[in-house]
């Protein structure tokens, strides 16, 4: 039996279903839930549909980044302008998410409350340094997105929390960037690694979100002293070593998504690098 | 049989015009009514409790929660039909061996145990799941090497069913995992291999795949006054009405089987799906019954036969290839299906459209405990011409010769007995060859690439039998305005049989074919048809359409001289009707028809049977002068890249060609031969069915992939070749599957092109392509 369907129409009645019944799940685009349903791997014992609350699928300044509410589509991301402007990288990256019709109806906010190891979006969130806002009726907090993925599927969203926006700072003006994915049956299918790459403009700093390559998108810095670019990509292939630990399966067996994990970071360095000229 | 009728221009919508398809529109703005669309009204909802046991007996079925269930109106077990039904319910096209639900015994994973009948599909489903089933484990039987030892059994005996009696001599035989097995024998191929100057040899495997229509398997069932009423997803309405006519003990007039226009098919639906069961339901019940198959149900209804392909092929000093053998396996998993006709006609062909005086093969139809395996687009022979295609390659590259070139001067020409004992027409695998080559610009320098990027060309020839014999029936009412209508039992599966078969008639009659309507397949109404397949419909049901429409020609010409007084001999019908060619006067139909009757609206009617023979193989030899009644040729060309770091393969170019005789449509034999290029792209470099202890493990559009706009060639060039057949309607034969049987040895040689490395198994997925290259020791 599917779980009931709630559609509040304020953000204040959201809080309350969320703290007040059994086994609340937030309904955003559906696209991953949907899925779940027909999987049968879904235990939920209500949904709540934010569709109906006006306000949470804004695109905003927000001092010189982005202020992104929950319900803003995946395919905005990829579009808008302002987006491509103020934060180019992730308006690649989000792009990169499966195919136009699954952009159009996934959320913003639902696509990382997946927590999936995946997903594309993570990948430059980590590198743009995003933070998280999470509400409830306890109020209000942030969370760096570094410490939201927490582990296979899990992420640091506590019960009666919903996410209510993403802020996502610009990087320093002259940064470089570039989101590589890989994948190994078709090309709209889930990468069997990606990486996303962030060079500041003194090239002192190289910042990579991997995804795909272990149970949950990670995140790497790698301080940079001055070489080129064949030493910038040598660096950051030591520092991604220790955090490749993929999942085989039918996309492929860990020894290979590793390798490609290797390759989506050589290529990722290398297009962030030419960027820059 | 000669053509009897010249190709005239009439009306600008017949042979040779590109007419727009039939209910094209429709389809895209989603009005066209499929079977799931009829409204379900009081119809009680089906669901299916699977097997979670690849091979086990059944000792117990609690239905009792599920039965509790509000909103269940009955649960049914296999034991529950064989009650009522006995042995008969078991069916099957080839072999008695398939039950709606298991009966004692579990043969695969996902294989219905019990029918849960309920107000609506979410509670059917949940019921579903409240069944309980006590099994006993049997050794399971993963895949054709467990098969072949012979430990465990599939089936305790063979069930040969009654409609093919070559299969008789198999029935109650037991101790074995073959369902059929068939030999060809020609020269001493063993004797000739050994001497000759060159050899290639290779173990092949083709991975089994899913057709996945757009389109979800449904169907329908009801009684109505006693006779069985089926509204149903199916390719074969004729084969079904019998099937289930069969197993109900009802005569043929008491069991009525309709179709929708179908959202795609190719294979899929074909035979023995969901209509048994259904059927079962209803007529025990006494109840409309409905069931639309989920996705993930639909992986577990049919697959594409495995196969293991062990063979060589060996030439002579000259290149001059002398002996062939092949050793081949279909996986044709639980029940035979059609595996036994799928083993025999792709058997036969198995070493490809070469000239080669010694062969051997051996083709076994080898049963698992896996989803069973059916009829797929190509029926069979895409897996051997994986192994013919990559030989022949191996051949040419090891005397140093292209291999376009090789294959050229060994390829069959029209008039050769080929090594199966028939004779080639209207094959051209030679013009099918050099169109492709020419196309992706076979003979103009190749930047082969250096470093990461390596660039390659590839190309395969494919040819296949059709289906024979069969029988086709057509029923043509000329309506007294001068339109039509016609009544075959061909379905449309996006082929666009509704709009090529009304193009022979209008250029037989002079008519509009946009006037001429064809009519759902409804077993009350259509004429037998044996079934809608193996690019069948356009030769059989086209000559059956030409006949009647030319019967129409000469009962118009009677009436015409009866009415006017003229010399029959005189009179002509074209375009703007009866011509008096003495004369210079004009008749047209409407009037004609409205002065017979007396009355507007009134229809002629007329009927034809075209049925095609053939002679049964050899017993020593396998061979027969007369096999089929014709050949498919056709052939692919590609140019690709292979990423040494990835292994992932792109393909940049890629022609398709196929000798279709004449283009009755040449837009949608063009599609043809694009759609099906697109579909062995995906067989090519990732679709395959995992499977994991007999469990599919990818049975979801998730992890189950298909090629995506983004995946095609960067160019795709489809090119109609016409070598037109004595005796096909205006010389015109099939297209479906042409296509899709060259395309992954075409793939695979581009890449053996592009890095030297020969892969012999499919998919050539990126892990399996970059191995194959660390292995050879390829350069980074």
């Amino acid at each position: 039996v599917r779980p009931p369907l709630h559609q509040p129409t304020s953000l204040g009645e959201v809080c309350e279903l969320l703290d007040t019944l059994e086994d609340p799940m937030v309904y955003g685009g559906g696209t991953a839930i949907q899925i779940l349903i027909k999987q049968g791997v879904l235990f939920a014992g209500n949904f709540v549909d934010l569709s109906r609350v006006p306000g949470l699928d804004g695109i905003e300044e927000s001092g010189d980044g982005l202020r992104v509410g929950p319900m803003a589509t995946v395919r905005r991301m990829e579009t808008t302008e302002l987006v491509r402007r103020r934060t180019p990288l992730a308006a690649e990256t989000y792009g990169h998410v499966a195919n136009p019709r699954v952009r159009n109806t996934a959320s913003v906010g639902g696509n990382i409350a997946h927590g999936d190891y995946r997903l594309d979006p993570p990948t430059a969130l980590l590198v743009l340094d995003a933070r998280v806002e999470l509400t409830s009726v306890r109020g209000t907090r942030s969370l760096p997105i570094r410490e939201f993925f927490v582990d296979f599927q899990v992420t640091a969203v506590e019960p009666g929390e919903l996410i209510t926006a993403i802020e996502i700072p610009a990087a320093a003006a002259g940064s470089t960037s570039a989101y590589v994915k890989l994948s190994s049956l078709g090309a709209n299918d889930w990468p069997a690694a990606s990486v996303a790459a962030l060079l500041d403009p003194e090239r002192r700093t190289l910042r990579l979100g991997l995804g795909a390559l272990a149970p949950m998108p990670r995140y790497v810095e790698v301080p940079l002293d001055g070489g080129g670019v064949d030493e910038a990509v040598k660096s950051a292939l030591a520092a991604v070593e220790p955090e490749l630990d993929p999942i085989p399966d039918i996309r492929g067996s860990a020894d290979y998504k590793r390798g490609l994990g290797r390759v989506a970071a050589e290529d990722a360095v290398r297009r962030a690098w030419e960027d820059a000229r | 049989m000669t053509q009897t009728t010249p190709i005239a221009t009439g009306s600008g919508t017949g042979v040779g015009s590109r007419r727009t398809r039939v209910g094209a529109e429709g389809k895209v703005r989603g009005q066209l009514r499929h079977v799931a669309d009829r409204p379900a009204g009081g119809a009680a909802h089906v669901a299916v409790h699977r097997s979670t046991r690849p091979h086990a007996r059944i000792l117990a079925i609690d239905v009792s929660q599920a039965a509790e269930l509000e909103g269940v109106d009955a649960v049914v077990t296999g034991a529950d039909l064989h009650a009522v039904f006995g042995e008969r319910v078991f069916t099957g096209p080839a072999f008695s061996d398939q039950p709606p639900l298991a009966v004692d015994r579990v043969r695969y994973v996902g294989e219905p145990v019990a029918a849960v009948l309920a107000r609506d599909v979410a509670t059917a489903r949940e019921a579903a799941e409240l069944v309980y089933v006590e099994y006993e484990d049997l050794e399971p039987v993963y895949d054709v090497e467990d098969a072949l030892e012979g430990r465990a059994f599939v089936h305790d005996h063979l069930k040969p069913s009654v409609v093919f009696g070559d299969l008789r001599h198999l029935s109650g035989k037991s101790e074995t995992n073959i369902a059929y097995e068939y030999n060809l024998r020609l020269g001493d191929a063993a004797a000739a291999g050994s001497e000759a100057a060159e050899t290639a040899a290779h173990e092949f495997w083709a991975p089994p795949v899913h057709h996945v229509p757009i389109e979800l398997p449904a169907t329908v069932a009801w009684v109505e006054a006693g006779r069985l009423e089926l509204f149903t997803t199916t390719q074969t309405p004729s084969y079904v009405r019998q099937s289930v006519a069969d197993m109900l003990g009802l005569p043929l007039s008491h069991v009525r089987v309709r179709v929708a226009p179908l959202g795609g098919s190719f294979g899929s639906k074909m035979y023995d799906r969901l209509e048994p069961l259904l059927a079962a339901l209803a007529w025990t019940q006494k109840r409309e019954v409905r069931m639309v198959a989920s996705r993930e149900e639909a992986f577990m209804l049919t697959t594409r036969h495995g196969a293991e392909v062990i063979s060589s092929m060996s030439a002579d000093a000259e290149g001059n290839i002398v002996a062939a053998s092949a050793d081949v396996r279909y996986d044709t998993g639980a029940f035979a299906d059609v595996g036994p006709r799928i083993t025999a006609k792709s058997g036969m062909i198995a070493v490809g459209p070469y000239r080669v005086p010694n062969v051997s093969i051996t083709s076994r139809c080898i049963y698992t405990n896996k989803p069973s395996a059916g009829p797929f687009r190509g029926f069979g022979v895409p897996q051997v011409t994986w192994s013919h295609e990559s030989l022949v390659d191996e051949l040419a590259r090891a005397r140093g010769e292209d291999p376009a070139a090789y294959r050229r001067r060994n390829l069959l020409r029209e008039g050769d007995e080929g090594y199966m004992g028939t004779v080639i027409h209207s094959a051209d695998f030679v013009g099918c060859l050099d169109a492709v080559t020419e196309a992706i610009g076979w003979d103009t320098p190749l930047d082969r690439g250096e470093g990461r990027w390596r660039r390659g060309r590839g190309v395969a020839v494919g040819i296949k039998a059709v289906l024979t014999p069969t029988v086709a029936n057509a029923v043509l009412q000329l309506n007294q305005d001068g339109s039509a209508t016609l009544m075959i039992s061909t379905v449309d599966m996006g082929q666009g049989s509704d709009t090529i078969m009304p193009q022979i008639v209008a250029e037989v009659l002079g008519l509009d074919s946009e006037q001429i309507r064809v009519v759902a397949a409804d077993t009350d109404v259509t004429p037998y048809d044996t079934i809608t397949a193996g690019s069948r419909s356009t030769y059989h049901t086209g000559n059956a359409v030409r006949g009647v429409a030319e019967r129409m020609r000469e009962r118009v010409l009677d009436l015409a001289a009866a009415r006017t007084g003229s010399a029959r001999e005189d009179l002509k019908l074209d375009s703007g009707g009866v011509l008096n060619t003495a004369t210079g006067k004009r008749y047209s139909i409407a009037e004609l028809v409205h002065e017979h009757f007396g009355a507007r609206g009134a229809t002629l009617t007329e009927e034809y049977n075209f049925t095609t023979s053939w002679q049964p193989y050899d017993k020593a030899t396998g061979r027969s002068p007369k096999v089929t009644e014709h050949w498919f040729a056709g052939a692919v060309a590609a140019q690709i890249t292979v990423d040494r770091k990835t292994g992932r393969v792109h393909v940049e170019d890629l022609a398709v060609a196929g000798d279709v005789g004449r283009a009755i449509n040449p837009t949608l034999v063009e599609q043809q031969l694009t759609g099906s290029a697109i579909m062995g792209l995906g067989h090519a470099l990732f679709d395959e069915l995992v499977f994991d202890q007999g469990q599919v493990i990818n049975g979801t559009l998730l992890d189950y992939q298909l090629p995506s706009v983004k995946d095609l060639p960067d160019r795709l060039t489809p090119i109609v070749i016409e070598s037109p057949h004595a005796t096909g309607p205006f010389g015109a034969k099939g297209v479906g599957e042409t296509g899709i049987i060259p395309i992954a040895p075409a793939v695979a040689n581009a890449i053996r092109d592009a890095v030297g490395v020969r892969i012999t198994r499919l998919p050539l997925s990126p892990e399996r392509v970059l191995q194959a290259m660390n292995q050879a020791g390829v350069e980074e």
